[in-house]
């Protein structure tokens, strides 16, 4: 019970301060790489603080919905990375780190964004929170097939002990189910944390953008509940992608040392991964959008394969 | 090499061929297309010396070379030369819905496993076990040439496919003699080169190569 | 002896080189003619010394001459004489690049020695792919886009095709479970086919003869063969039809006599049963409605090998005696028809059959063997393709395979009614007398091997011994 607190009070307190950083290391990526210096790795740090000290401006006549969403997003994102094997496999006492908990978490803060950008009524805020949803309704499915893919090997679908089995077994990291489920999550993480080539994290004002039509009519400490909301999400899928594709390292109990060198290595790992997505973006064009359920599609065929394989093989 | 290493190996190379292929498939642009096809000629070099280095054959290290330099290098650098010469960078527009061009590979690649399934029996060596990759390799090969219009992917196809086979020869019988496997490599080179000529002879005299418009031959 | 196997391997290099020399030289057709004919000596040379003392070997393993592959040689040297004294071009319509046109024709020539003389499964399936790879530029060489489609389809699918009878190979290379340094041979396949596993054989089995049946033309795999045959310039024409399409048959013979040792002879029936009744049936629905006279000839190259396979299919002495009787008479009048059929485009200009009429009065010279010739391809007597067909059905007949030989019957006769008829309408008719009669030494080639046909029926039996020992080669009676 002890084991668990402490593992959760490390996971989110890790999630809080790392979350930032990665956003930061992403931008000052992507600046470097096309020639501009960058706001620097802390600049979100300081984004954030500034926007919590605001006070949020709402329309009259709006209704709660306008308030609690930001914090059902921050919220969920919140047991999003309390729940995933971010730094430690141990299994959590009395809280169900099932695969289908966490994904119907996910769902749960993409719900909250788009009723919000619905709550606007503004033309921008409709367009955003459809697309969102029919990009949802591929993405969910997909996120479930492919970790489920990871997880017949392992027989069990905790999320927790399917990172343990891969970390134990070696050899199960690199057979053709892992690699086409591990190929399936990287596309759909992609466009569940709006990257490009799907939507572009940096636009503000575009006919197809999709995020930043939903959270257009938010300001102040709103905006900033869902800025930090949408980045813990970025880095719970980032680091249950990077945890299931490189299990090293990652701790496999409470002990004090062994959470140590999980932090330090999902740190690395982390960070490797942003830079490695932001440098990617580089060199990507966003897609048009009706190409986009195509290529979420082609996503969810590779997650398909890769459990009817596992069946067919193990 | 230990029993662990071979497994893992051969399960990451196929995993690569598997991958790449389905991206094939997926993919519209010729040119990462031709870049995928090198990266599974690398991987198919890899499964052919661990498979030789496991049985323990001399001249394992050898015929991975030739494979390397044929399927990763020289066949993949022709292809694009040719797309280079007939100025066509991207597939042209298809005559099926891209989502039913992904649920047919999905399909055949089931099709696989569930043929290859039997002639794996209980047999438990990895290499045996891998098996239906090959075949839904050699499968999606020849869906590239279904579902394909344009004479350059026509040709691409026609490599996934004698990969397909090059997997499936390595994975049953660990490869067969040197020298045939030199004339098999040096056959192949030749049929993608000489289709590459009428690639650009095609491209000079209708101005594209899109194989759906040669239809002037029928009864 | 060993060295005779050796000689048309290498002969049509040395010629093929000379070709590459001369590349605007008109006497350089000559060379391939000059390769066919010592293919055709060193046939017969080898056929009498296997009679004598048993098949020659020249590296174990890897090259081997038994009475089969020996009779395939002396076939495949006399269609080729046949063809390319009969269809060298005239020195007016020669084109700049006959060197090198004569030098791809060697080559095709050594391609196909080397797929007989092989006895390695895994260089006889080189081989098989290198006669695809001689042929392509041959098939292309004509202008426009046709030649260019038809190459294209013929080089696709045949390159696809025979990459799955490499499947076929390699399976069966696992099948026998062997890691010798030189791979499976033939020989060691039939010695140890008791001892082959028998669910990878039936599978290897099926997608080898699959693979080369589409070399071969047999339905459903056939789409390409008329497009090229259709499209090739007349010697290679006659070359792919008369010869081609028997080597690829050759190695489906080869892989059926493994897989009827090692798991019975059901599969191969049925398979082979299949594609050919198939063939004829194509044929039997193309023929009447056919406006091209190449394609018809191409259609009924199809229907022969529909036959070849049903008579393989039904297997024993007498019918398989009779295939490979048949695939020479087929051969000699095949490539006679097509190189006709090259001097009948170019006196008429056209491929249209309604572009030709009473050619026995326009030009005689051409109309009469034609006539003759088409008279052969539908099994009139004496032609030897007469005794050879009717050995096949009551072969069949006496088999067991009742309804399979009537419906052959039956799809025959339709197909001998609508060539026929297209035949007649180009040959009869009223028409003014036209000159042009070639010279006599581009006639004798044509009477021949229409004599031969002819009289081989009658002397057939000097070459029993000859085609029994071809026969026993393949595993004997089964």
């Amino acid at each position: 019970m002890i084991d668990s607190v402490v593992v959760i009070v490390v996971h989110l307190v890790f999630a809080l301060a790392i979350t930032p950083v990665l956003i930061g290391v992403m931008r000052t990526v992507r600046a470097r790489l096309e020639g501009r210096v960058g706001g620097g790795i802390v600049q979100p740090w300081r984004d954030v603080i500034k926007l919590f000290a605001k006070e949020p401006l709402r329309a009259p006549g709006s209704s709660p919905v306008l308030t609690w969403a930001p914090l059902l997003l921050m919220a969920s994102s919140l047991v999003l990375c309390a729940l995933i094997p971010l730094v430690s496999t141990l299994p959590l006492a009395g809280v169900p780190g099932e695969l289908f908990v966490v994904v119907s978490v996910l769902l749960l803060g993409t719900v909250a964004l788009a009723m919000l950008g619905l709550e606007a009524g503004t033309a921008f805020g409709g367009m955003g929170s459809s697309r969102h949803m029919v990009f949802t309704a591929l993405v969910e499915p997909t996120v479930l097939l492919s970790i489920y893919a990871l997880s017949v090997p392992a027989g069990t679908s905790a999320l927790a002990a399917i990172v343990r089995s891969r970390r134990d077994d070696l050899s199960s990291l690199l057979n053709p189910v892992s690699i086409l489920a591990i190929a399936a999550l990287i596309v759909v993480v992609i466009a569940e944390t709006g990257r490009l080539p799907v939507d572009n994290p940096a636009t503000h004002l575009e006919l197809t953008m999709v995020h930043e039509a939903m959270i257009l009519e938010s300001g102040g400490r709103d905006l900033g509940w869902l800025e930090f909301g949408s980045w813990l999400r970025l880095t719970a899928l980032l680091g249950l992608t990077v945890n299931l594709a490189v299990p090293w390292a990652v701790a496999g109990d409470a002990s004090w040392t062994a959470l140590l060198v999980g932090v330090a290595a999902t740190t690395v790992k982390l960070v490797a991964a942003a830079a490695l997505l932001a440098a990617v973006e580089v060199f990507l064009a966003k897609l048009r959008l009706f190409r986009v359920p195509e290529l979420l599609a082609g996503s969810f065929v590779l997650a398909f394969l890769s459990v009817s394989a596992s069946y067919l093989v193990f | 090499m230990s029993q662990e290493v071979f497994q893992q190996l051969v399960a990451t190379t196929t995993g690569v061929l598997l991958l790449t292929a389905i991206l094939q498939v997926w993919g519209r642009s010729l040119v990462r297309s031709i870049g995928l096809l090198a990266v599974q000629g690398a991987a198919l070099a890899g499964l052919a010396f661990t498979v030789g280095f496991h049985a323990g054959e001399p001249q394992a290290s050898l015929v991975a070379l030739i494979v390397l330099v044929m399927k990763s290098v020289v066949l993949p650098a022709a292809l694009l030369r040719s797309a280079r010469l007939t100025g066509e960078t991207r597939e042209r527009p298809a005559a099926l819905n891209p989502a039913v061009e992904l649920i047919g590979a999905a399909g055949l690649t089931l099709i696989a496993y569930i043929v290859g399934t039997p002639l794996v029996g209980d047999n438990p060596d990895p290499a045996r076990q891998a098996l239906p990759v090959g075949i839904s390799l050699v499968l999606l090969g020849f869906w590239l040439l279904l579902i394909r219009r344009s004479a350059i992917t026509q040709l691409i196809g026609f490599l996934v496919l004698d990969n397909g086979i090059a997997t499936v020869s390595f994975l049953a019988s660990s490869g067969l003699p040197l020298t045939v496997e030199l004339g098999a490599s040096l056959d192949v080179l030749l049929v993608v080169l000489i289709l590459g000529v009428f690639v650009v002879r095609m491209q000079r005299q209708q101005g594209h190569s899109d194989i759906t418009e040669l239809k002037e031959l029928h009864d | 002896m060993a060295a005779l196997i050796l000689l048309p391997l290498t002969l049509p290099l040395l010629m093929a080189g000379i070709g590459f020399l001369f590349p605007k030289a008109y006497w350089t057709l000559a060379l391939p003619i000059i390769s066919a004919a010592a293919l055709l000596a060193v046939g017969v040379g080898l056929i009498i010394a296997v009679q004598a003392s048993g098949p020659v070997v020249a590296v174990p393993g890897w090259l081997r001459v038994d009475a089969l592959s020996a009779w395939m040689l002396a076939v495949v040297g006399a269609v080729a004489v046949v063809a390319l004294w009969g269809g060298a071009p005239v020195r007016s319509k020669s084109k700049a690049s006959v060197g090198s046109f004569t030098a791809l024709l060697n080559l095709f020539l050594g391609a196909m020695s080397l797929a007989l003389v092989a006895d390695n499964v895994g260089l006889m399936w080189v081989a098989i792919e290198l006669t695809t790879i001689t042929t392509a530029f041959l098939v292309a060489s004509g202008e426009g886009r046709n030649s260019l489609e038809a190459a294209w389809k013929y080089v696709v699918l045949g390159a696809v095709g025979v990459a799955i009878a490499f499947l076929g190979v390699a399976l069966l290379s696992a099948a026998s479970g062997s890691h010798s340094e030189t791979g499976v041979s033939w020989t060691s396949l039939m010695a140890h086919a008791a001892t082959l596993d028998p669910a990878m054989t039936k599978l290897a089995g099926a997608l080898a003869v699959l693979g080369f049946a589409t070399k071969a033309g047999l339905a459903p795999m056939h789409s390409w063969l008329p497009d090229a045959h259709s499209q090739a310039p007349a010697p290679v024409s006659g070359l792919m039809s008369g010869v081609l399409l028997s080597v690829a048959f050759y190695a489906i013979l080869r892989i059926q006599a493994v897989t009827d040792a090692a798991v019975g002879p059901e599969l191969m029936r049925t398979l082979l049963m299949t594609a050919g009744l198939l063939s004829l049936a194509v044929t039997a629905g193309l023929v009447l409605t056919q406006s091209d006279y190449k394609r018809l000839l191409a259609y009924s190259s199809i229907e022969h090998m529909g036959l070849l396979a049903i008579g393989a299919a039904i297997g024993g002495e007498l019918a398989m005696a009779a295939v490979l009787l048949h695939i020479l008479g087929h051969g000699l009048i095949k490539s006679t028809m097509f190189v006709l059929a090259g001097r009948i485009s170019d006196a008429s200009g056209t491929h249209r059959i309604d572009g030709v009429q009473g050619l026995l009065r326009v030009r005689p010279d051409l109309g009469a063997p034609f006539l003759l010739g088409t008279a052969g391809l539908l099994g009139f007597p004496p032609f030897v393709t007469f005794f050879t067909e009717v050995a096949i059905i009551v072969a069949g007949f006496t088999r067991g395979l009742g309804w399979q030989m009537a419906l052959a019957c039956v799809l025959l006769l339709v197909v001998f009614a609508g060539i026929a008829r297209q035949v007649l309408a180009m040959t009869l008719g009223a028409g003014v007398r036209q000159q042009g009669r070639p010279v006599w030494w581009r006639r004798l080639p044509i009477g021949l091997a229409l004599l031969t046909s002819a009289v081989l029926g009658f002397a057939a039996w000097p070459l029993a011994g000859t085609l029994l020992a071809a026969v026993g080669a393949l595993g004997g009676v089964r």
